[in-house]
């Protein structure tokens, strides 16, 4: 969890083959409120840049971006 | 449905209605050979999983708007008018077919199955009435390829943390990239699916066979295909080819996504580049000596192979991955007499991007293939496919079938020979 950010919902996408984290994330974002922060935790690299093309057409808001060994953990606002 | 909506759709369908659809939408007989051919029928019973059923819906649809006895006379015609009820046949007809084409090998004049579902998947998307989730994926492919600028950095740094996880596969010189991306004059840009699984065999096996290749910013996978929307697939398409042009390599190498391989060489065009299943190029660096791998690596387990149906019925890579297996082991057990009748996974069509959704409907349907796995005894079960991967250790989970799931370039990639 990143001390800035409040996070609202945790989803472990860890090992997940391609589709599915984006899939799980853009179901899992609705069932967090409009504004609230849901933190996706994946070891998929292609999320680097599956999950800002996600929230760009879902227009939704990715806040931040940290990467440790094999984990990349991402905080979504839901914006819509 | 109102009449603004019923127009706009029937001008969807006219769009699809070239000569080959008409003839598809003319010729059944209803003879019934195709009953037995699907494994959703084979495996469940229902006829609303025949072939015919599926392509009468359809078809129906077609002789009330587009010939002139179901024009005039609808209710001796058998025409179906186009609503709400016939939509959801559609999308029951359509998202249960997972396109494989094993009931056109048994139809006596060719059917296409899965053309005929394109009619219905494209009919789906003007009614917003497709699998949301495929439209999302389709466009969040899309969108990468508009702005790669924004992402490149990210999926640079990325890829380079799975470089030492390709060197351990196989050594290279110092200072030469593991994983090289973005390199202009490469002979082959290699086109892979999102995850590190599909990235680092596929670049150890190139790095052994001393291949001047590249790795594409895009991910294979054709989402538009899945959902049926051609604009949204030449798009996906597009992304790739415009980076193959921009780096003039001469060979577009896909990774194992069924789907992926069949939408690039079949619908890419005329292109100033070859494309390739992967498979295909692993059989040619065998054939010519490039690499070599040690058959011992997987002795003592019996192995049998899944022909994902874009590859090989719908694509002709069959004899490839044989050849390649013949280096990998001895004890190598065919799944079907003749690879072209084999039965499909059950994941194919978008079918298991949708996930849990339709979770029992996959395992359930793809009966037949769990049966057909098991009659080959064998403990190794590998494919060249993601899609069918995925199906399959869904069934192997679900039906207890003990096997190990394998990509085929994986196994290739660990039995390397330094």
């Amino acid at each position: 969890m990143s001390a800035d950010i409040k996070v609202d919902k945790i989803m472990d996408l860890k090992g997940m083959p391609c589709p599915m984290p984006v899939v799980k994330v853009s179901k899992g974002i609705k069932e967090v409120a409009i504004g609230q922060v849901i933190e996706a935790h994946t070891t998929d690299p292609g999320a680097l840049a599956d999950f800002p093309a996600w929230a760009r057409t879902s227009g939704n808001e990715i806040l931040k971006t940290d990467q440790t060994g094999d984990v990349i953990k991402f905080y979504i606002k839901r914006k819509v | 449905m109102d009449t603004k909506t019923r127009d706009e759709l029937l001008k969807l369908f006219q769009s699809k209605l070239n000569q080959t659809m008409r003839l598809y939408l003319e010729t059944c007989t209803r003879c019934g050979i195709c009953t037995e051919a699907c494994h959703a029928y084979a495996s469940m019973g229902q006829v609303r999983y025949i072939s015919a059923y599926r392509h009468e819906i359809v078809r129906r649809i077609y002789k009330r708007y587009f010939k002139g006895r179901g024009k005039l006379w609808p209710s001796v015609g058998e025409a179906k008018e186009l609503s709400e009820t016939a939509l959801d046949e559609l999308y029951e007809a359509a998202y249960s077919c997972t396109g494989c084409r094993r009931c056109m090998m048994y139809c006596p004049f060719g059917i296409d199955t899965q053309m005929l579902m394109s009619i219905a998947k494209l009919l789906l998307v003007g009614a917003h009435a497709e699998p949301e989730i495929l439209t999302m994926l389709a466009d969040t492919s899309i969108e990468k390829g508009k702005s790669l600028d924004i992402f490149k950095e990210s999926f640079l740094a990325g890829i380079k943390r799975l470089e030492a996880e390709v060197v351990k596969k196989w050594r290279i010189e110092a200072g030469k990239k593991a994983i090289p991306i973005d390199v202009e004059g490469a002979d082959l840009l290699y086109v892979a699916l999102a995850g590190a699984h599909s990235i680092i065999p596929a670049a150890a096996v190139f790095n052994a066979a001393g291949e001047k290749w590249t790795l594409s910013f895009f991910e294979a996978v054709n989402f538009g295909a899945f959902v049926g929307d051609p604009t949204r697939t030449r798009l996906i398409l597009d992304r790739i080819i415009n980076e193959a042009k921009r780096l003039k390599v001469k060979e577009v190498c896909i990774c194992e996504c069924g789907t992926a391989f069949r939408t690039m060489k079949q619908m890419s065009g005329k292109q100033p580049f070859e494309v390739s299943a992967i498979t295909e190029v692993h059989a040619r660096y065998l054939r010519a000596g490039r690499i070599k791998v040690d058959k011992s690596r997987f002795k003592k387990k019996p192995i049998t192979y899944h022909d994902p149906c874009q590859i090989a019925r719908n694509a002709g890579v069959i004899d490839e991955p044989r050849y390649i297996l013949r280096h990998l082991t001895d004890d190598f057990c065919e799944m079907s007499p003749d690879p072209r009748y084999n039965w499909c996974c059950g994941g194919g069509g978008g079918l298991v991007a949708l996930g849990e959704d339709n979770l029992d409907f996959r395992m359930k349907s793809a009966r037949v293939k769990v049966d057909q796995v098991k009659a080959t005894g064998a403990e190794i079960l590998t494919t060249a496919c993601e899609n069918c991967h995925t199906q399959l250790s869904n069934l192997n989970d679900h039906y207890k079938m003990g096997v190990d799931v394998q990509f085929l370039s994986s196994m290739v990639a660990d039995a390397l020979v330094q």
